[in-house]
């Protein structure tokens, strides 16, 4: 066993993974050599319409085989039909001991379960969400789930750590020659950003798309260069489920309250001036902040640099109003974003690897002020988990937290100081996602909680004088206090989920629940 | 003085809000065991509200527990189950009648005495709902020494008086131009009651500057994002908090040359004078330390 | 049967619910919902401390459906319930 610099104790080797190359701090280990890159194709003018018909057809053109590596963006979100299509026809086919490379899994991709019993699906490169992240947390799975943030993921693939053989892109729209576009359709999902690096790096591209337009089409987002086959679908997604209407601010007291606390502690920081930039989530208390911290820039005059994300309308009515003079978006979450990307040159697409990669020149969250995340579990050392969940299970992903907090010189946490009984505040994290070496700041409705790290944070929050304080260690306290002790997660020995941070190194790992 | 610019209602059955009641800056909160809870669940809430009391906190808030009317068989069983386990006062529904409060300050005595509680200490507020209520308000806020304040109500007491709520809310200028007098006549708080259209915000603060200006000192509050714009109405300005703090520095120089009369800007100010600017400064939060 | 109960599923609470147990069997206590992966233990303690501080005899069955009740209300929910099984006051 070796102990990683967050002191987790890791295997030497985890079958279905490797070698494990331990976390030693957020920007210490240095890659060598070059980029990997897709096989070389040749294409000449006997070839100008690369449609099929149906899936099947495009995955006999692919040469896909059992045992290759397969790869889908999640664009679509809720509404993807695409993913569950694509291994229905693998299934069909007789093709089996697939790696699943997705950028995220969600609800709808409970229709891969079976696919995953019956070994069609033997690996899963990617955030298990929902009853796949169920299924494997009880040893559903022979190898373990491997959990990359958005900026990992194209590190992993750009490097050669892991090659792609055959990259399915679902594209709202395209031409026949193979250009995509996330939008002009009824199932516009906006930014294609996850899908880049695929189409750029997968040995075969297939996009499937319920929108063909004539050459060239407009706002293309990955172009001809890449894209080998394209499948004209019936429907790649349902609308409803793949973008919102209009994203709204919660009206939780509660939440509100929180978000108040964050938004005076970002006021009150060195950050807030012109030329800021920040990121948000797409709800509850992250849109909530971002709500008052654009009433506190129109009150003092401030105007921003960027947005940046995980793009909502709200940006995108800052983005009008002035208060930003760029929108730079990897997903775009909901109508809004939607239309304002395809129309408004200042609202560009970025690739993850634009987004999130460290591994390159210089990724966007090197460049951004502020951050606000939320969190299942923080503990004493402000190291961040997202990925499980009080019972043990690995429900969810990464995202982008890792980056984003790793990049943005201000890390705000904001969560409810309690969901329920379950505490969010923690001696120790069950599984780590962000090591608290880059986590500035706890906000709950207890007050803001600030990394005795960043002295320069604490100066300033008393200096405003309305920003509420309390230390960490009255926090844990606190939750200990209203919570009492809790029982401990029963897990085996086997290993179910490898989290890597970001350069690939190994942060922690995931135990089967126990029973 | 304490403070009483809001005094948030939680429902006595809702854990979720008697236990995170207290973290929206209200300057009270009302544990409601009558119209928040159902007459099946009055002994549940009971005891629900003993625990929250010992067990749970309320930082800064004043605590009240507003008991079901004296006109029913309940509420001796809800002053023996709360008054115990330590409340700062009881709300007292559909007041009409002194000797009532009277009957109501014997049996808390008596709670007092077995709890070891200090007696007197457990305040009373008074529910004016009807047309009765609001014609003895200044009897009723003189029954007992416990009486800390009274309130008008809203719909019960428009119903009693056989009109509808308006928007200009006219029908209930009067009762609340009454309930003023009586209250300040007598010596008490008067606090004014709920404003139920939670989403407007405007509608809201209109409404707080006019009991305000009518001499109310605070209002109930049925949802924490009402807080903050009652608080902002009930603050003072810039201006007012000026001319506090020259009156006080000058009955602080006044007190300190051994001088009884207080002369502020050529003009003599009376010592009730100082006393409002005091209470100025104290709901601006400014310390009397802090003036010289 | 007879049962009782107190509380409610909503947010930050729980329904406790009393009943009849088979002779001889004490008080038995069955927790679910979202605090019992990590809670039990405690809970299960409360839920007995109580009824044994109402000086319960006879047998019961205790059954909690939790949705993030903190210790106080599983107290107050399983001294109502109790209460109400009894027929005694508060």
């Amino acid at each position: 066993m070796i102990t990683n610099a967050l002191g987790r104790k890791l295997p030497e080797e985890i079958p279905g993974y490797g070698k494990v190359r331990p976390y030693e701090g957020w920007n210490l280990r240095k890659p060598e050599g070059h980029r990997d890159g897709p096989r070389i194709r040749a294409t000449f003018n006997d070839r100008t319409d690369k449609v099929l018909p149906d899936i099947k057809t495009a995955i006999k053109a692919s040469g896909l085989q059992s045992g290759m590596v397969i790869s889908f963006h999640h664009h679509l979100r809720n509404g993807d039909y695409v993913v569950n299509a694509v291994l229905d026809a693998c299934a069909e086919m007789g093709i089996n001991n697939l790696t699943l490379f997705p950028t995220a899994l969600f609800g709808v991709h409970k229709h891969l379960i079976q696919h995953i019993k019956s070994g069609v699906i033997t690996k899963i490169w990617g955030s298990v969400n929902g009853p796949i992240g169920q299924l494997v947390s009880e040893g559903g799975m022979e190898y373990p789930a491997i959990l990359r943030s958005h900026g990992g993921r194209p590190r992993a693939v750009t490097s050669g750590d892991v090659h792609i053989d055959v990259a399915f892109i679902a594209s709202p729209t395209a031409d026949r020659y193979g250009n995509l576009s996330g939008v002009g359709s009824r199932s516009s999902c906006g930014s294609l950003g996850y899908a880049h690096t695929d189409a750029l790096y997968a040995d075969v591209v297939v996009a499937l798309t319920d929108n063909l337009q004539p050459y060239p089409i407009a706002n293309i987002g990955i172009s001809q260069l890449n894209v080998d086959f394209v499948v004209d679908m019936e429907s790649i997604g349902d609308p409803a489920g793949i973008v919102s209407g209009t994203t709204q601010v919660t009206r939780d007291p509660l939440r509100l309250l929180i978000a108040n606390h964050a938004a005076k502690l970002i006021e009150a920081s060195p950050y807030f001036h012109d030329g800021i930039s920040f990121q948000t989530g797409a709800g509850g208390i992250s849109l909530a902040v971002a709500k008052f911290v654009r009433d506190a820039m129109r009150e003092r005059k401030i105007k921003g640099s960027f947005g940046l994300g995980g793009i909502t309308g709200f940006f995108v009515d800052m983005l009008k109003e002035g208060l930003f003079e760029r929108l730079m978006d990897v997903q775009s979450f909901d109508l809004d974003a939607v239309r304002s990307i395809a129309e408004n040159p200042n609202h560009v697409e970025i690739s993850a690897d634009w987004y999130a990669n460290p591994w390159n020149a210089g990724c966007a969250v090197n460049m951004l002020d502020v951050v606000v995340l939320g969190a299942t579990e923080i503990d004493r050392n402000f190291n961040v988990n997202v990925n499980t969940e009080a019972t043990g299970a690995l429900l969810h992903g990464i995202g982008g937290h890792q980056d984003t907090a790793s990049g943005a010189k201000l890390t705000v946490i904001t969560q409810p100081l309690l969901r329920g009984r379950i505490p969010c505040v923690v001696d120790n994290v069950y599984s780590v996602t962000t090591p608290g070496e880059v986590v500035d700041a706890l906000v709950t409705e207890y007050g803001v909680t600030i990394n005795p790290k960043r002295g320069d944070l604490m100066d300033a929050a008393k200096e405003a004088g309305d920003v509420p304080l309390i230390s960490m260690e009255e926090l844990v306290e606190k939750a200990h206090a209203l919570t009492g002790p809790m029982d401990p997660v029963e897990v085996e020995d086997r290993i179910i989920g490898v989290i890597e941070w970001r350069d690939g190194t190994v942060l922690d790992v995931v135990r089967q629940l126990k029973g | 003085m304490r403070l009483r610019r809001t005094k948030l209602y939680l429902p006595g059955n809702n854990p979720n809000m008697l236990l995170r009641g207290h973290l929206f800056g209200s300057d009270g909160v009302i544990l409601d065991l009558e119209d928040a809870v159902a007459l099946s669940e009055k002994d549940t809430a009971r005891i629900l509200i003993q625990q929250v009391l010992k067990r749970g906190e309320f930082g800064e808030c004043e605590v009240t527990v507003r008991i079901n009317g004296m006109d029913t068989d309940l509420w001796r069983q809800d002053i023996e189950a709360v008054v115990p386990f330590g409340v700062h006062g009881v709300r007292v529904p559909k007041v009409e009648n002194p000797g009532d409060m009277q009957l109501l300050d014997e049996a808390l005595s008596e709670i007092e005495d077995k709890a070891g509680i200090a007696q007197g200490s457990t305040l009373i507020f008074c529910l004016l709902e009807t047309a009765l209520g609001i014609h003895r308000a200044y009897d009723i806020a003189s029954s007992t020494k416990r009486i800390a304040g009274i309130c008008p109500g809203g719909e019960d007491l428009t119903a009693d008086l056989h009109t509808s709520r308006s928007d200009s809310g006219v029908e209930l200028v009067g009762p609340r131009r009454m309930v003023v007098l009586a209250a300040h006549a007598a010596g008490v708080c008067a606090l004014d009651t709920v404003f139920s259209r939670i989403t407007d915000e405007e509608g809201l603060r209109e409404e707080t500057e006019f009991v305000k200006q009518l001499g109310f000192e605070g209002k109930s509050v049925i949802h924490p994002n009402q807080i903050p714009i009652i608080h902002s109405v009930f603050t003072p300005t810039e201006k007012e908090i000026d001319k506090a703090k020259r009156i006080v520095a000058a009955a602080k120089d006044a007190a300190k040359r051994g001088l009884g009369a207080v002369q502020v800007d050529g003009k003599m100010v009376d010592r009730p004078v100082v006393k409002r600017a005091e209470f100025t400064l104290q709901r601006a939060g400014i310390t009397q330390e802090e003036v010289q | 049967m007879k049962t009782t109960s107190a509380g409610t599923i909503e947010s930050m609470d729980c329904l406790v619910t009393v009943s009849e147990g088979s002779p001889g069997s004490g008080v038995t206590v069955a927790i679910t919902g979202s605090s019992a992966a990590r809670f039990s233990t405690a809970m299960k303690k409360t839920v007995l401390a109580t009824a044994q501080e109402l000086a319960c005899s006879g047998d019961m069955t205790i059954a909690v459906q939790d949705n993030g009740a903190l210790d106080l209300v599983l107290a107050a929910r399983t001294k109502a319930a109790v209460l109400r099984f009894t027929g005694g006051a508060a």
